[in-house]
């Protein structure tokens, strides 16, 4: 009859019979863990202090960051002369204060020297904006006018 | 060189990493052997002695010394091959034995064994075990630790650790047992 194992009857051994790692392991490992902690230990000077904080600080810190870079861009976007809307705005302003400007004054202005000759394209202009303009302010009768059109070549006839 | 020795030389910056290089030399077997118990293999056993040490090293600062930096090391390594073998399980979705199948049979192939066939079933019952069991047999049976410091390691009662090894010693009996028949 066999004898049933007894497990204080049976030869202890220090290790279990595992393959032992290769003669130089232990010598080298020390090196190895020094290699993997270094980098850590010596964060870049510039987010050094940054690294030095707890993590719930860092991460708070990272949102108020986070929330004042939004806060400025709507700020920067909104005012008057700002980023993207400035243009916006210039245009609105210029179109207000033309139209602010008297009719009598301008026509005034159009016919004074200080005003660029009228050209035909001036003419093409005016007659799509109002058709009455083009006798008030363009000097010659209708059948020079007519004589002037008739020698553009056709693709330039706004008529 | 001495713990207190490790410790005071490791706050000042200027010898910090001469004192972790001893620190290292001192406990690796340890760590080693108990970490290569639980996981067998020997890569694996690298990476997580590695990572205990690399624990340390961040952890070394805040050390309040209630324990011995023994004890201490020896918890993270213990901590870590739990994790290591709980987050295999779950990465696999592996039940309990399928893990130690697989541990098995990392240990049928290692040539140590071979022609010893009471110590394979040994081991083979030992791998049967569950994780926390099985730790806390390697610790008294292999490392002959006493019962209050493997209490500090497992943060588990005497009275349960002495329970916890008489209910293994029993299993491994009865495993090697069967498989003799």
């Amino acid at each position: 009859m066999k004898t049933p194992f007894r497990l204080d009857e049976h030869p202890r051994r220090p290790q279990p019979p595992l393959a032992p790692p290769a003669a130089d392991y232990f010598d080298k490992l020390p090196l190895r863990v020094m290699h993997r902690v270094r980098p850590a230990a010596e964060p870049a000077p510039l987010w050094g202090w940054f690294a030095s904080l707890s993590a719930p600080l860092r991460t708070a810190l990272a949102s108020v960051v986070l929330l004042l870079t939004f806060v400025g861009s709507f700020w920067l976007t909104s005012r008057p002369g700002g980023l993207p809307a400035a243009g916006v705005a210039r245009r609105a302003n210029a179109a207000q204060a033309l139209a602010a400007v008297p009719r009598a004054e301008a026509v005034q202005y159009l016919l004074s020297d200080a005003a660029p000759r009228v050209t035909l394209a001036d003419l093409a202009d005016t007659h799509v904006a109002e058709r009455a303009l083009t006798a008030d302010f363009l000097p010659g009768t209708d059948a020079e006018i007519q004589a002037a059109l008739d020698e553009q070549p056709s693709l330039d006839v706004y008529l | 060189m001495e713990d207190q020795d490790i410790l005071l030389k490791f706050r000042d910056p200027a010898s910090r990493n001469l004192a972790f290089n001893q620190l290292v030399r001192k406990y690796q077997s340890k760590v080693y052997w108990h970490v290569r118990k639980m996981v067998v293999d020997h890569a694996d056993a690298d990476d997580l002695t590695q990572d205990v040490f690399i624990k340390v090293w961040n952890h070394l600062e805040n050390f309040r010394q209630d324990a011995s930096l023994y004890t201490w090391i020896y918890r993270i390594a213990t901590n870590e091959c739990l994790n290591f073998l709980s987050s295999k399980r779950r990465k696999f979705f592996l039940p309990l034995n399928d893990v130690g199948a697989e541990l098995t049979q990392k240990l049928e192939a290692d040539e140590q064994l071979a022609g010893d066939e009471v110590e394979l079933k040994l081991q083979k019952a030992i791998l049967r075990l569950p994780d926390k069991q099985r730790l806390v047999f390697n610790l008294r049976y292999y490392d002959e630790m006493p019962y209050e410091q493997m209490a500090e390691v497992t943060g588990t009662s005497v009275g349960a650790l002495k329970a916890s090894y008489h209910h293994a010693v029993k299993k491994i009996e009865q495993y090697v047992n069967q498989e003799t028949d």
